[in-house]
């Protein structure tokens, strides 16, 4: 006879463990528990790295579709796009020249849907310039970057410019005639300083602009060096750099409060329509112990929950359906159109026109009077101009709400009026009639680089913006109106250098009219 | 924010959906298709992308996944019309791809993209009916006449009957009843594969020895004009007949005077060494009737260059429609591609290291190719309207006046300031071309030259000014530059031509042109002295300065 099989405790132990294991994983994993709760759904945010970003509790106000536009999730959620898509085209591209085009070549006919997920890449890559600008267009137009988010609009900044650098070097990879020609001309556009140290006549011993693009192409013309100088960048450097811009750029967001939102935001919106789900199961405890810690103007601080509901589920929904419809435009584009891809890259036979990428067609209208203006002056005016906007503007009034501040939508319909009008006329008579150059054909080169159309409008906008401060008493009013006229001008000049502009930079109403060879 | 909701519900299910039809997009290839319906010797074939590589050669082509029985050892593939297997040639396709002779994308998988007439593919595939025209890829054909030589040629082999026992072409060739084959050797290959030297002594042997047979009945003797006319045949089979002929084509139009080849030709229009593979891209099809393929902008370019391209100076081809596709196929096939050097075949080879020339070199030949664009195939000048005026140079007169010093000076320096290049030099012809170029002059005019002589005029050039402005300067120019007639100031002209050449053209003038002779009246002016000539001659020498 013996004793009932039971095993020896060590071993039962052990056996207790294993099937426990799956539960403590999970357990130690998210240590808060499941998300049933408000309580346990805070804890869960704030105790896990990524969704900490997000404050625990979001105000209703956030949540109004016309508040962000989820411009800033639509954002990040092409720029996720982008990270998947290309990291499966690295499987199969090769940075060497020839050998880069035909890597192109199979992966648009040969590799499984390659060529859908190269269409997602650039879709999702041009989306993400739109709604960059766009997002950065909402901040200002609902003042969002005053106190305390001055610095967080220069970190957007940094962004749209990182992200203009993500699309420029992704340009040349495929290496065909396209992106050949295209990077050709941006890198001519960064030694436009060339233009004023030529004419001073120190580009001897003092080049900052042949600097600058050899830097750019690691050789004097754009060949094998340039193409991994830029595939580094576009796979590695700009994209680590992104991701840290964008994580400061968010966690600074749940710093500052939240989104912004006018002061009597709370009056506005009235009660909650009826109880809002889940509500608190649970008397608060020291749900806010982390919030209470951040000094300033927190939302939380001294104030109770009424108008905020938790992130989770309601912050959540809203981001993933913004995500869920930028993807869902990604990949509608990505069906309908096909990327380009032109001959193979060849030195030897130019593309008449030449054009950059379309967001730097705008400048590359404006290098086409003089160089100088368009590569350097303009946009170091425009970086200066659009850093300086939450310094120079410190008022209080209209912040969060849409052409807010003194003027509000009359001077931006006047803006309007004002940005295109300038714009349109300047090119239309320097289309018309030409310029100095033109007419005189000795003339010194820094007179044209002084005054030419690109100038003149700057000075115009500039002159414009000006008379708004003092109309109206209000640095918020000259801003409205200079952004305004940016982005009037920013659009005209793009859409001029798109569409009407043929072989040899010469204007033309449609590529139909171009003369054949 | 319950619309939040809905809007993350209705978006996910979206793109759910899109994801679905794309990844169906993605699978229904049509080369899928095909390959499914495609039966081999053991039941169904196994659908994949099939593709032929040559690292060599630089070629990874995939039109095999839909022409499958092109593909190395799937000949036997059957279903569809699609399946049928390459015709037998030289360059197995298994080994040296498809792109290589035929053109076109072979790393595209669809029908469209890999044929080539799409966007941003500079080389589309060569129409099948100038396939020939692929040849010229890697080939030169060496050697070949202008085309009345080459058609006597022809004519001399078919009315020799040698078709009766020897295939040639695709034509000919008896096979012998019983058994045992052919009746004579193929002979499509002759020109590269060589051929026995001393056939023809072998041949009558044969014949004399055979008592009945073919060998009695067939064969009889030949003279020897034909037996060169046989042999420059045979030198010509090099399996791309209608290639060949097409060159032959090329080298009666003169094309050469003004195109350069490879290295040998003139400047006034552009080197069409690489012509065949123009980017129909970027050619303007705005004025060619139906089609865009690089062959249709060719052919309206030789029946009108001035409409397809508006500057330029070519003037229209007189040619036949037959003649054009001849010209429009040998254009097609100069192009060339970097081969590695196993892969360089001999004829290439002899012309690119050996200098072997790619154009008979026969007088009529090099006349044919070089000279016949402008001065005429019989070389009796050319007028066009408004335009230049190219001396009638196999004028019977001007050769009865001109050494053949006059005439060799003349091609190898040509007249600067004038079309004619110097043809030594720019025109990169071979001392022994020229001769043979003067010799084929002297046989088209059918005189002599006269013996070289020093004579000169004794006359002060002054007192020929107003007999050159009343006489002379109408045609050639108040400073003897040209005009209906030739310049008369040239440099070049005048260090050649002796006085004696001037005076005597003057006084005989030369038939069938507008210059007639001075010794005689005419209705419209009287007869010039001799004194008076001479002086002419006086003041004309006088243009070419100090040295005399």
């Amino acid at each position: 006879m013996s004793a009932p099989a039971t095993p020896p405790p060590a071993l039962q132990e052990l056996k207790d463990n294993l099937r426990a294991a799956p539960r403590r994983i999970f357990e130690t994993a998210f240590r808060s528990g499941k998300p049933t709760t408000d309580r346990t759904r805070s804890t869960f945010i704030f105790s896990n790295v990524f969704l900490h970003l997000h404050s625990v509790r979001v105000h209703r106000w956030t949540l109004r579709w016309s508040t962000s536009m989820g411009l800033g999730i639509a954002t990040t959620a092409a720029f996720l796009l982008t990270l998947i898509t290309g990291i499966l085209l690295m499987f199969y591209y090769k940075p060497y020249p020839e050998a880069a085009y035909q890597s192109i070549k199979d992966i648009h006919f040969v590799v499984p849907t390659g060529r859908f997920i190269r269409n997602i890449h650039r879709w999702a890559a041009n989306v993400m310039v739109v709604t960059v600008i766009l997002h950065m267009a909402r901040t200002f137009y609902t003042a969002s970057y005053r106190r305390p988010r001055e610095f967080n609009w220069l970190i957007g900044m940094g962004l749209l410019a990182v992200t203009l650098g993500l699309s420029f070097t992704g340009y040349l990879l495929p290496w065909d005639q396209l992106a050949y020609w295209a990077i050709t001309i941006g890198a001519n556009i960064a030694q436009s300083p060339r233009e004023v140290t030529d004419a001073v006549g120190i580009t001897g011993w003092f080049d900052p602009g042949g600097m600058q693009k050899f830097l750019l192409l690691g050789s004097d013309s754009v060949g094998p060096e340039a193409l991994i100088r830029f595939y580094l960048l576009h796979v590695m450097i700009l994209p680590l750099a992104l991701m840290a811009l964008m994580s400061v750029h968010f966690w600074r967001i749940r710093k500052d409060g939240g989104l912004a939102r006018p002061a009597d935001a709370d009056q506005r919106l009235g009660n909650p329509p009826g109880p809002v789900y889940p509500v608190f199961t649970e008397a608060p405890m020291k749900t806010y112990s982390l919030a209470a810690i951040v000094r300033g103007r927190t939302p939380a601080v001294g104030k109770g929950p009424e108008n905020t509901v938790p992130s989770m589920p309601h912050l959540f929904y809203a981001e993933l359906g913004v995500f869920m419809l930028t993807t869902l435009v990604c990949l509608a584009l990505a069906l309908i159109s096909d990327a380009p891809l032109k001959e193979l890259a060849n030195p030897s036979v130019p593309e008449n026109p030449a054009k950059a990428p379309w967001y730097f067609l705008g400048l590359q209208e404006l290098v086409s009077f003089s160089a100088f203006v368009g590569g350097i002056g303009i946009p170091l005016l425009v970086l200066a101009g659009l850093g300086l906007i939450p310094y120079l503007d410190r008022e209080e009034t209209g912040t969060g709400e849409w052409f807010g501040g003194p003027g509000g939508r009359y001077v931006v319909r006047q803006a309007l009026l004002v940005g295109f009008g300038a714009s349109l006329a300047i090119e239309a008579f320097a289309i018309r009639f030409g310029w100095i150059r033109e007419w005189y054909l000795a003339v010194p080169q820094l007179v044209v680089t002084i005054l030419n159309p690109g100038t003149i409008l700057a000075a115009v906008y500039g002159l414009y913006s000006v008379w708004l401060v003092k109309r109206y008493r209000s640095t918020r009013a000259g801003a409205l109106g200079l952004f305004t006229c940016f982005l009037c001008g920013f659009l005209v000049l793009t859409a001029i250098g798109t569409y009407f502009r043929g072989p040899n930079w010469v204007f033309y109403w449609s590529p139909g009219d171009w003369p054949r060879h | 924010m319950e619309k939040n909701k809905y809007l993350l519900l209705a978006s996910s299910l979206g793109a759910l959906l899109l994801l679905i039809v794309a990844a169906q997009d993605s699978f229904r290839k049509p080369w899928r298709q095909i390959q499914s319906s495609g039966r081999g010797d053991e039941g169904p074939i196994p659908v994949q992308l099939r593709q032929i590589t040559n690292a060599n050669l630089r070629v990874g082509d995939r039109c095999v996944s839909c022409h499958v029985s092109m593909a190395p050892g799937e000949q036997s593939v059957a279903g569809a019309a699609i399946f049928t297997a390459h015709k037998p040639v030289v360059h197995d396709p298994a080994e040296y791809g498809c792109t290589v002779c035929h053109g076109g994308q072979g790393s595209a998988t669809e029908e469209a993209d890999a044929h080539g007439a799409v966007h941003f593919w500079p080389e589309p595939m060569i129409p099948v009916r100038f396939a020939e025209a692929g040849c010229g890829t890697c080939h030169a054909a060496l050697q070949v006449p202008n085309r009345e030589i080459f058609q006597r040629a022809r004519l001399t082999f078919e009315r020799l009957d040698c078709a009766a026992c020897h295939r040639v072409d695709g034509r000919g060739g008896t096979i012998r009843p019983g058994g045992g084959g052919m009746e004579g050797p193929n002979l499509s290959r002759a020109g590269i594969a060589g051929y026995d030297k001393g056939w023809y002594e072998k041949h009558v042997t044969k014949a004399a020895k055979e008592q009945s047979g073919p060998w009695k009945t067939s064969f009889g003797t030949i003279d020897g004009a034909d037996l060169e006319s046989v042999a420059l045949y045979l030198s010509t089979r090099v399996a791309a007949p209608a290639l060949i002929e097409a060159k032959a084509t090329f080298h009666s139009f003169g094309c050469l005077g003004c195109h350069r080849v490879s290295g040998a030709g003139g400047d006034e229009g552009p080197d069409l060494s690489r012509a065949g593979e123009k980017d129909p891209g970027q050619a303007d099809f705005t004025h060619v009737a139906e089609g865009n393929g690089l062959d249709r902008w060719i052919a309206e370019h030789f029946r009108s260059p001035v409409a397809v391209v508006a500057t330029s100076q070519m003037p229209p081809v007189a040619a036949s429609q037959r003649e054009i596709d001849l010209l429009t196929l040998y254009v097609l096939s100069l192009r060339r591609r970097e081969l590695p050097g196993a892969y360089v075949p001999r004829d290439r080879m002899q012309a690119t290291r050996f200098g072997q020339r790619e154009f008979a070199s026969d007088g009529a030949t090099l006349f044919g190719a070089f000279c016949a664009g402008c001065h005429g195939p019989e070389g009796k000048g050319k007028h066009a309207v408004g335009g230049t005026t190219f001396p009638a140079i196999a004028n019977p007169d001007f050769l009865g006046l001109v050494g053949d010093r006059f005439l060799k000076e003349t091609i190898r320096q040509g007249r600067p300031g004038r079309r004619m290049p110097g043809w030594a030099k720019e025109g990169g012809l071979r001392e022994e071309e020229i001769d043979r170029i003067v010799a084929h002059l002297r046989e088209l005019g059918g005189t002599e030259g006269p013996a070289e002589d020093k004579w000169t005029v004794s006359s002060k050039p002054e007192s020929g000014r107003d007999v050159y402005a009343a006489n002379c300067s109408g045609c050639h120019g108040a400073k003897g530059e040209g005009g209906k007639g030739p310049a008369l100031s040239n440099r070049v002209f005048l260090e050649i031509a002796s006085d004696k050449y001037l005076l005597e053209t003057v006084s005989r003038g030369r038939r069938g042109t507008a210059m007639a002779g001075f010794q005689e009246p005419s209705p419209t002016r009287r007869a010039l002295a001799r004194s008076e000539m001479e002086s002419a001659v006086a003041y004309i020498r006088a243009w070419q300065g100090g040295k005399k």
